[in-house]
């Protein structure tokens, strides 16, 4: 009896055994082999029994599923062949482990030793350094795409402050009457920590409430918010406008 | 430095803490480490990966790593930064990412003595308070989380597949929480000679509540559950300790570990009972 090992770079996720059974391939959750992933097909490809031999064929899939790197319709399969879906593999092997068989549809869980699938794994060496210069790439061409350098500013357009403007240099910006702000609002009840502008990692920044919940146009917010130019913030008496100077 | 009196260090308000970490009801042994270091009001947390000895051994190592580098910064304040200087961010937060990239040589190194050939490497989470500010410093799937005024919101982004994928926009968050790849990672310590650290800053005030925790609780428990139990318990040790035993219950399927942080009550002095009692008279209305 052939089995259907599920693989992610190195790592095994999954065995499926194939009997008379024919085990369906997709991102549904109906498969006998689910693969989540956005580049597969809900329902992609099957693997059968037929008349002895092996078979796998492509449900006329989007990203198309290959045999040994070649792009395939329908083909018999043959022990150690490595099947791509996505970025998965599906290698086929001989097994001789016929309590397997007791999962009858092929749907279920594998009754044979299944991996340890909550164990924390690494990707790979290769593939992670590939994944990490792809990040990296998306990173840069979303900061490249602002053709002129922009500062992101804070002018103030009402309330009491120490100063008329204020350039966001910093991954954190306190406005309040703390020692840490760098807004500083004047007065004698004004809270310590008003309100707070994050830069988060794709280099945009989001006001969220402290103290205070600041309202950003006039609409309260309700969880940080992403700040474009030209939106009014209005917290503890001052009106600042968020900008992004040329 | 001499200067300190003079920058208000004195009049910080003391932080409240509790820690709890359990082996989980399907592991054998326990590879989370952490440690609390009051005087500097530093948390670390780590998860160990590996297997056997050597996930208890990267987070042990990673954790006290990060410890004597910060001791060591505190008895030295010339003491050189490990890795590159990153703008925008305090000294002390940068302090802290240079105690992350020191760890993550102490881990690769103990790993090519063990030499095997699985990877051996942790995750680390590395938070300090400075006055108003929360010093932050991550590599791998550990979390931060501050709770304020009911919303819980995930200070650091999990350096693990899914994530990446989500927020590139290629996965939605149903599909990342169904997926079979939610344990790989992306980045950790201990896997290359240098790593790249996440650093953040964020402002505490008075009713926020933090949470340092390893994926062994998120794995088992959603925000509101984790919300709930953060905002019902007044001490921080009873929630750490009832994180950990809701999430042993939901299943315990891996190692789980919670340190939670948060000021500590003020004097109760006139004016706070004034307040009090006005809250009162107001709920009881």
């Amino acid at each position: 009896m052939s089995k259907l090992v599920l693989k992610f770079g190195h790592s095994v996720l999954k065995e499926v055994p194939v009997a008379e059974n024919e085990v369906s391939i997709g991102r549904s959750p109906e498969n006998g082999i689910v693969i989540d992933n956005p580049a597969v097909s809900h329902f992609h490809a099957r693997v059968f029994n037929e008349e002895g031999r092996l078979m796998l064929e492509d449900f006329g899939s989007l990203n198309g599923t290959f045999v040994n790197g070649q792009r395939v319709k329908m083909v018999t399969l043959k022990a150690g062949d490595a099947v791509g879906i996505g970025k998965h593999t599906i290698v086929v092997s001989e097994s001789r482990d016929l309590d397997g068989f007791a999962t009858g549809n092929g749907n279920g869980k594998p009754a044979g030793a299944a991996p340890k699938l909550n164990e924390t794994v690494m990707l790979d060496t290769k593939e992670r350094r590939e994944f990490l210069q792809r990040i990296a790439a998306v990173g840069e061409s979303a900061q490249v795409a602002p053709a002129r350098l922009r500062v992101p500013t804070l002018v103030v357009r009402g309330g009491r402050t120490d100063q008329r403007e204020y350039t966001l240099n910093d991954k954190l910006t306190v406005i309040g009457k703390s020692a840490m702000a760098t807004v500083k609002l004047k007065g004698w009840f004004v809270p310590k920590a008003a309100a707070q502008i994050n830069r988060r990692d794709d280099q945009s920044y989001y006001i969220g409430a402290a103290d205070k919940v600041p309202s950003v146009n006039s609409k309260p917010i309700s969880q940080p918010t992403k700040l474009s130019s030209g939106d009014v913030i209005e917290v503890a008496g001052v009106r600042l406008e968020f900008v992004y100077r040329d | 430095m001499t200067g300190a009196a003079h920058n208000g260090a004195a009049k910080e308000r003391p932080l409240e803490y509790g820690a709890q970490s359990d082996k989980g009801c399907v592991r054998e042994n326990n590879e989370d480490s952490y440690c609390v270091v009051p005087e500097m009001k530093l948390f670390v947390l780590s998860d160990g990966m590996g297997g056997l000895e050597c996930g208890e051994v990267a987070s042990r190592i990673a954790v006290d790593t990060v410890v004597e580098h910060c001791h060591r910064a505190e008895a030295n304040s010339s003491l050189p930064l490990t890795g590159s200087r990153i703008d925008g961010v305090s000294d002390v937060t940068n302090r802290l990412a240079s105690a992350v990239c020191v760890a993550n040589s102490m881990v690769h190194r103990a790993a090519q003595e063990i030499a095997l050939d699985r990877a051996m490497g942790a995750t680390v989470v590395a938070v300090r308070f400075v006055a108003e500010r929360m010093s932050l410093a991550h590599v791998g799937d550990s979390r931060v989380y501050r709770l304020r005024d009911d919303d819980l919101e995930q200070l650091t982004h999990d350096h693990s597949f899914v994530a990446e994928e989500m927020r590139r926009g290629r996965m939605t968050a149903q599909e990342a929480g169904s997926s079979q790849l939610q344990n790989v990672l992306v980045r950790a310590l201990g896997i290359d000679p240098a790593v790249e650290v996440d650093v953040s800053e964020e402002l505490i005030v008075e009713s926020d509540t933090v949470l340092l925790c390893s994926d062994g609780l998120t794995r088992e428990l959603s925000d509101d559950q984790i919300s709930a139990v953060l905002s019902e318990h007044e001490e921080a040790q009873e929630a750490a300790d009832c994180l950990v035993g809701l999430a042993k219950q939901a299943g315990g399927g891996d190692n789980i570990t919670a340190i939670v942080i948060r000021l500590a009550p003020k004097p109760v002095g006139a004016l706070r009972r004034i307040g009090r009692l006005r809250k009162w008279f107001k709920t009881s209305a």
